[in-house]
């Protein structure tokens, strides 16, 4: 491309031209030069990441096999010694109850505990390495670490969300309030907005505007859950301040209530 | 299992019972407690008893009876874990032969009821006596509805009562339910209930039922049938759990006993409204977690149930059996969280009392139903066994 230029350059012969001829060498030499210091930058700023994200793979990849070799050394034992029928025995009423069998509890946890120990090791050999190379600012690479947890805090934040939506679902309808859904739905969507606030602000996203809408969404919802539990069960409340001051519950273990006039039997639920 | 005579209830003349009888009595009001022992002392020599209770017991009214104080235990409706545990304990210190482990409100017991539990044990016909009690027909539900056919149809047993709250122990049977009591109160968790009927069938222990004539049941002390419903059934199906190796083979069932009990009869009309309400609110609310539970012939069988009007308001017996063992699965396999799911069948037990009672109220023996729902469970165990053992395969 230069010689081609030099050529088209040479081939008038007039000062004005020979004049422009020495500054645009001059010019593409400088753009050159500045191309090839670019070049030289990224080129040896990708020579100093590779290891590390290398070894992001490489430590991901150890660790996820040694997971899985754990996981199943872990399975095969905890089944041959009858873990779980120890487990029950031993325990007997207990009121945290997994959903799933105490081995493969553990063979699951021992397995992510790996992949997890795998990603941060993998993550702290990368950041290391672009720390110590690193002499242009990408923006994104700080977030990788951050990304991590955050993702943690979004699980969380879903699993609890579903766990509290289903509990009081259950509650509110065993204690036939009639909005039983609607309240289930306000408590899911309140740990939500809060997984939501603390997930960004886990990635320092938006600053003081998540705040903010995170203030005005929780306060809404906890306003509009009010109010909604407040007027729909004004009734229900004076009705049971009465009930519990003329007669036991109504649902209780007791004899179930019935009118006096009638002469209807008791229920005893035992 | 045989039958004992307690159609008298006219004092007797004292029988002498070697080795010593061993009471334990739990906390109940002090005329109570004289109740019981007047009636226990009818019954046996003073000598031959020896009486355990936490309460003051004027020893100078029955001459020669031997009075155990046993500390302050928390107030139970039922018999619990430390019971057992304390009843055995005492039983060896003392070396008494046999045990009679009575509740709360024994003293509504006749004293021939008593005679016959004690004698069950002491005469070594029987390893576990068990009270077949004569209550009104609306009492006792959850047993009729869940325990007492669970009971039946997987431990091969027709105790009526399997959650009594009097016993009769031999000692080999108050040491295994020792045992099994020391895993929960090792783990402080005295209040944990023990299933006698279950622990005598894998044992492989004699029981016997006895008909102890009416009895005023405690009741728990917790007002909220939710928590005690689901903590009654979330403990008979950890047992099941627990004995799967057991159960899963086919045993025979006992012939039915003659039992001299009255047929009860319904006093009056009850309002079964409520109930069905709430049936029906859980019916709109809490599909997508029945959903997880039961299959869909099950899910169609409540739609039937939801559209039906409350003068019909009836749910097959078939039905029930399914939606229990479905739920019986469901906790083995930890489908949902174990409090959620035993929170999702009350509605479903509301259900079955509304239906009990409309189905009584039309004229059946309450008793004859409660035996239909019995051989209903019996009748669908192959498909418990089935789903027990294969549940990803067998699923229709």
């Amino acid at each position: 491309m230069q010689n081609f230029l030099a050529i088209m350059l040479d081939s008038g012969q007039h000062p004005a031209a020979q004049q422009l001829t020495g500054d645009n060498g001059s010019i593409w030499h400088h753009m050159s030069d500045a191309l090839h210091q670019s070049i030289d930058r990224v080129l040896s700023l990708l020579i100093a990441i590779l290891p590390g994200i290398l070894a992001f793979f490489v430590a991901m990849a150890v660790f996820t096999l040694v997971g899985m070799a754990l996981s199943a050394l872990l399975r095969r034992g905890l089944t041959w010694a009858k873990f779980d029928d120890r487990l029950t025995q031993t325990r007997g009423k207990d009121d945290w109850t997994p959903g799933t069998s105490p081995t493969a509890l553990i063979a699951r946890a021992s397995f992510w505990a790996c992949v997890i120990l795998g990603l941060i090791i993998g993550a702290s050999a990368f950041d290391a390495s672009y720390a110590s190379a690193a002499t242009l600012p990408i923006s994104l690479l700080p977030y990788l670490t951050r990304a991590v947890g955050a993702i943690f805090l979004l699980i969380a934040g879903t699993l609890i969300a579903r766990f509290l939506a289903r509990s009081v679902l259950i509650g509110a309808v065993n204690a036939q309030l009639q909005y039983a859904r609607f309240l289930s739905l306000g408590v899911k969507w309140l740990v939500l907005v809060l997984t939501a606030a603390m997930v960004l602000d886990h990635l320092e996203v938006g600053g003081v505007v998540v705040e903010l809408a995170f203030g005005i969404l929780f306060g809404g919802i906890v306003l509009t859950l009010a109010l909604a539990v407040g007027l729909g069960s004004r009734d229900l409340v004076s009705r049971s301040l009465e009930s519990h001051v003329d007669r036991p519950s109504e649902h209780g273990v007791g004899p179930t209530h019935v009118p006096a006039a009638s002469q209807a039997e008791p229920i005893r639920h035992f | 299992m045989a039958t004992a005579n307690q159609n008298s209830d006219l004092p007797l003349a004292p029988v002498r019972s070697a080795p010593g009888l061993l009471v334990l009595l739990a906390s109940m009001p002090l005329e109570e407690s004289e109740k019981v022992v007047a009636n226990l002392t009818s019954s046996f020599s003073a000598e031959s008893l020896m009486i355990a209770t936490a309460d003051t017991l004027p020893g100078d009214l029955w001459p020669g009876l031997r009075i155990l104080t046993i500390p302050e235990a928390n107030p139970s409706w039922t018999l619990t874990a430390a019971d057992f545990e304390l009843a055995y304990r005492l039983a060896g210190e003392n070396e008494a032969g046999a045990i009679l482990m009575l509740g709360p409100g024994s003293g509504s017991l006749r004293s021939s009821g008593l005679r016959d539990l004690a004698n069950a044990v002491i005469d070594v016909s029987a390893d576990l006596a068990i009270p077949c009690y004569d209550l009104p027909p609306h009492a006792g539900l959850i047993n009729s509805a869940i325990l007492y056919p669970l009971t039946r149809a997987l431990f091969s047993s027709r105790a009526r009562f399997p959650l009594a709250v009097d016993l009769g122990l031999s000692l080999r049977m108050a040491e295994r339910l020792a045992i099994a009591a020391q895993r929960s109160t090792a783990l402080s968790q005295e209040d944990s209930l023990i299933w006698p009927i279950n622990e005598a069938a894998v044992a492989g222990f004699t029981t016997k039922e006895i008909d102890v004539g009416p009895r005023s049941t405690p009741q728990p002390s917790e007002s909220d049938i939710n928590a005690i419903l689901a903590s009654v059934t979330g403990s008979l199906f950890a047992d099941i759990d627990a004995k799967a190796a057991f159960w899963q083979r086919p045993r025979y069932l006992p012939p039915t006993r003659d039992s001299s009990q009255q047929a009860p009869t319904t006093d009056g009309p009850t309002d079964i409204t409520p109930m069905v309400d709430a049936f029906r609110l859980a019916y709109t609310n809490l599909q997508e977690i029945w959903s997880l539970v039961l299959p869909p012939n099950s899910l169609l069988g409540l739609k039937r149930l939801y559209m039906t009007d409350v003068a019909k308001f009836s749910m097959p017996d078939t039905l029930w059996a399914r939606i229990v063992f479905d739920f019986l699965i469901a906790y083995r396999l930890r489908t949902i969280n174990r409090g959620h799911l035993l929170g999702a069948l009350i509605p479903l037990y509301l259900a079955w009392v509304a239906s009990h009672i409309n189905i009584t109220t039309a004229g059946t023996n309450p008793e004859r139903h409660i035996e239909a729902l019995a051989a209903a469970f019996e009748a669908d165990k192959p498909y418990l066994v089935s789903r027990w053992r294969w549940p990803d395969r067998f699923n229709p």
